[in-house]
């Protein structure tokens, strides 16, 4: 056990040192522009999870850059962000050499006049992140931590041990360094993937995993990077069963695509970040019929829920990958409602981890 | 080309000599002289004699006189005399002074003076009366003079040809008044005075030299160069823009020449006479005649992005004629002139002999009149901009656009980012090349001098960008480095991504 950590400890310090020289060479390479009088042209790959044309004979699943973005000192907007890359680079420099780890928000308020705008650090460090061809938390910058965890599981981060097993209705935030997390052990047969941390505390209190060994991980909302993390690297060690459970509205489907597919934003290192196994529980638009959801739950679909549903209705990889997805989003958009996890409790609090969820998996009425 | 007072042809008159003057590459002389010889004769002759190239009949064939206005009392008679139009057999007499009226010529081979007889109010073929040709003596020299009596008043024609002259900075010229011997009046406009243009200069160079001069004279106010305002000549910033283009219906070239000035006067000196303040009056020629400016001309003088020179035009007025420019958050000591000159390259007739515009006037075919507003639009456009381009060239500084100064302002955080990089890195054989790529020596090297060093680096790349033409993209075209997203902005924009999504 030991052996192992000293090798995760000195897998990461040979990664922050080839970062270290891969910063030192940029900032040459600039230098030698500035002194020479050239004027500095920094391309930036750029990626996308998807393409909003349907059918399109598109690369977007194949992880390579669709293109280049320019940062020169030629346009105002290119100036600020190339300045703000660089202060972002200089944090980061100074985190490796120190073996410090910070959040991006502590980033922000290291220089927050300058920044103007969390976004545009965050822009700012996946740019860094692709010029240097690495993820975020090579960059030795890590989030808080929002993702939740049960079940029939136990691993260690580092030194700290997550004995889940020993109580698996009571809730563990997942875990940070993702890189650090090893010995995992598991006796669980599937892994449920639920949208909302409300839901989560119901299973919880319905003490669901007693009645059935399997892990619960909630991202509460828009999964971050370490429960997506964590989630394929569970995936990838246990080779279980993962489904998902979301809102019967277009939030929920958007979550469960980022779940599968990776968001647009991390696009860059999706592959790191996906989990094609996931499949879609619940709840679909058909179950409002099939599971008898009362009429006042179904709520009318807002403009905005329209005009987002119609647009990832364009989504490529909707198409190629999930139709049966598709054709459940478009059905929610023609019947114009929405309803929520909860509403499934309408007929009995406990319905959703008595029947819904056993149900579904039993007669795998999941897609 | 109609005219209805004797003043307006008198002026297209000036015009013409000096563009023959200008055509004959040499140093000319132009004298208009008005003479009433007695008081028992009242009328008065005016004379407009040149030293340029020989004139032809064509400039003058199609000159019409239509005023019937009885103060004018003109029979509508313009004599003419003059050597044959040959000029690339020309040269010059420097020395040569034209101190009589009747004394026209100074020229070359041709071994003739015609001379001729027009009639500005008749019509047909008999209007040009060819009258006995005198012989030249064997003397070389070429030249004109163009000559009418009429009952004008001879004090409201001066102060027109004074107020033209003044204007006309792009004309060197004698005017003289010799009424009765006492009260002679005697005016001289040179060029450039103190600043001497070699005898080739070109139309630009002198139209450049000549605006130099107006300013400095405060507008031609003043007969030397100020020099409380204007202690030395760096204290100009000249550009100067051509734009050429073919005028198909007469088959020469149009050439638009700009010259654009930027001077710094001290605003303590109060007691020099600024005429427009802060204002800028654009002084425009046609054909080396001053003008007004068509609102089309002007228009397009508005529409040009003098924000990529880091001015800002809040717009043109004009005020009794003039054309003025009003500027936005102009530095008070800063003054801006802009002169602008169209002529067509050709001087009519140069490339037809003599004997073939005797054959047009007998059929009296009449040549279309100039009109040069439509392409003159187009040329204001490039010549103003070249010129700017110019100035931008020579003092990059000075003329940073708004886009490169706002560039600029990141120059001090992107050079500390930059320095803190080196410094702060633990690498030390990586500061020492940084250091040595920035001409640094180890031991000089504190923070703030390795920050300004790299910050003076950079603001000199931010001035050579802006430089280059706009359009000037070093990015391989394949790159999309507009296209924001790619896709639909609509479900994009939104909050697709939760807070947590990083």
């Amino acid at each position: 056990m030991e052996g192992k950590r000293r090798r995760v400890q000195s897998e990461t310090q040979a990664q922050s040192v080839i970062l270290l020289m891969k910063i030192k060479e940029f900032t040459r390479a600039l230098l030698t522009d500035l002194t020479n009088g050239r004027s500095p042209l920094i391309l930036i790959d750029r990626f996308r999870s998807y393409c909003a044309v349907p059918n399109a004979n598109c690369f977007c699943a194949s992880d390579s850059p669709c293109g280049k973005e320019a940062l020169t000192l030629r346009k105002k907007s290119r100036a600020h962000r190339l300045v703000v890359m660089l202060r972002v680079m200089l944090i980061v420099q100074k985190l490796l050499q120190e073996n410090k780890h910070s959040s991006k928000r502590d980033i922000y308020y290291t220089y927050p006049s300058l920044f103007l705008d969390q976004s545009v650090v965050d822009q700012a460090i996946n740019d860094t992140c692709i010029l240097m061809q690495c993820s975020r938390h090579n960059l030795n910058v890590v989030s808080a931590g929002n993702g939740l965890i049960m079940g029939w599981i136990r691993f260690s981060e580092g030194e700290r041990i997550f004995d889940c097993i020993s109580s698996p209705n009571s809730v563990h935030p997942v875990p940070v360094h993702v890189e650090e997390v090893q010995d995992i052990i598991s006796v669980a047969q599937y892994i449920l993937v639920v949208e909302k941390e409300s839901v989560f505390q119901r299973l919880g209190n319905d003490q669901f995993c007693n009645a059935n060994h399997c892990i619960i991980i909630t991202g509460r909302g828009y999964p971050d990077i370490p429960t997506r993390r964590f989630l394929r690297l569970l995936v990838e060690n246990l080779r279980l069963p993962v489904y998902c459970l979301v809102d019967c509205d277009p939030y929920g489907f958007d979550i469960l695509t980022t779940y599968r597919f990776g968001s647009m934003q991390m696009a860059y290192d999706t592959k790191h970040l996906r989990v094609p196994e996931i499949r879609w529980l619940g709840v679909f638009p058909s179950d409002s019929e099939r599971y008898f959801v009362p009429k006042q739950c179904l709520l009318p679909l807002t403009a905005e829920d329209k005009r987002k549903g119609e647009a990832m209705l364009l989504r490529c990889y909707l198409e190629k990958e999930v139709p049966q997805w598709r054709l459940e989003l478009k059905l929610m958009l023609q019947k114009g409602v929405k309803f929520e996890i909860e509403a499934l409790s309408a007929h009995a609090l406990s319905f959703l981890s008595e029947s819904y969820i056993p149900s579904k998996i039993e007669r795998k009425l999941i897609m | 080309m109609e005219f209805s007072t004797v003043q307006e042809l008198c002026l297209h008159l000036i015009s013409s000599a000096y563009q023959r003057c200008r055509l004959s590459e040499q140093i000319c002389r132009l004298a208009i002289i008005l003479t009433r010889s007695s008081s028992s004769h009242p009328s008065l002759r005016i004379s407009i004699s040149d030293t340029g190239i020989g004139s032809c009949l064509e400039e003058f064939q199609n000159l019409r006189f239509s005023s019937t206005d009885v103060a004018d009392n003109w029979d509508g008679m313009l004599s003419l005399k003059t050597t044959s139009n040959m000029p690339d057999q020309l040269f010059c007499l420097r020395e040569m002074v034209l101190s009589c009226p009747h004394i026209i010529l100074i020229g070359i081979r041709d071994t003739e003076i015609h001379s001729y007889q027009i009639n500005l109010k008749g019509s047909g073929s008999s209007r040009i009366t060819r009258l006995p040709s005198n012989t030249k003596n064997g003397a070389k020299f070429s030249g004109s003079e163009a000559y009418l009596s009429s009952f004008v008043s001879r004090d409201l024609l001066l102060a027109d040809i004074h107020t033209f002259i003044q204007k006309n900075i792009a004309i060197q010229l004698v005017a003289e008044d010799c009424d009765v011997p006492e009260s002679r009046y005697e005016k001289v406009f040179l060029s450039n005075e103190c600043k001497q243009s070699p005898v080739s200069a070109s139309n630009l160079e002198l139209l450049k030299s000549g605006i130099e001069d107006y300013v400095v004279k405060h507008g031609n106010n003043l007969s030397n160069k100020c020099n409380t305002c204007f202690p030395s000549w760096e204290q100009l910033k000249v550009g100067v823009g051509v734009a050429c283009c073919t005028d198909n219906r007469l088959h020469t070239e149009l050439v638009m020449e700009a010259v654009i000035l930027i001077s710094n006067v001290s605003t303590q000196n109060i007691t020099c006479f600024r005429e427009y303040d802060n204002k800028t009056e654009v002084l425009y020629f046609e054909d080396f005649s001053p003008c007004t400016i068509s609102r089309s001309s002007m228009k397009t003088l508005e529409s040009i992005d003098w924000k990529t020179y880091g001015l800002n035009l809040r717009g043109a007025v004009e005020q009794d004629g003039v054309t003025l420019l009003e500027w936005e958050n102009l530095p008070t000591d800063t003054h801006i002139d802009v002169v602008l000159h169209i002529y067509h390259k050709q001087y009519p007739a140069l490339d037809r002999s003599f004997l073939s515009l005797s054959e047009t006037v007998k059929s009296t075919v009449i040549p279309a009149p100039r009109k040069m507003s439509p392409l003159a639009r187009n040329l204001v456009k490039r010549a103003v901009k070249l010129a700017l381009d110019d100035l931008k060239a020579n003092h990059s500084q000075a003329f940073l656009s708004s886009r490169a100064l706002q560039i600029r302002g990141y120059a001090p955080d992107l050079a500390k980012t930059i320095a803190g990089l080196i410094l702060s890195s633990s690498d030390l054989d990586f500061q020492g090349e940084c250091f040595s790529l920035l001409g640094l020596q180890s031991q000089e090297v504190g923070t703030e001098i390795v920050e300004s060093c790299i910050e003076e680096r950079i603001v000199s790349v931010i001035e050579m960008n802006d430089k280059k033409p706009h359009n000037y993209q070093q990015v391989a075209p394949y790159l999309f480095e507009e296209l924001e997203n790619p896709v639909q902005d609509s479900e994009f924009q939104e909050n697709d991504f939760g807070p947590f999504d990083f």
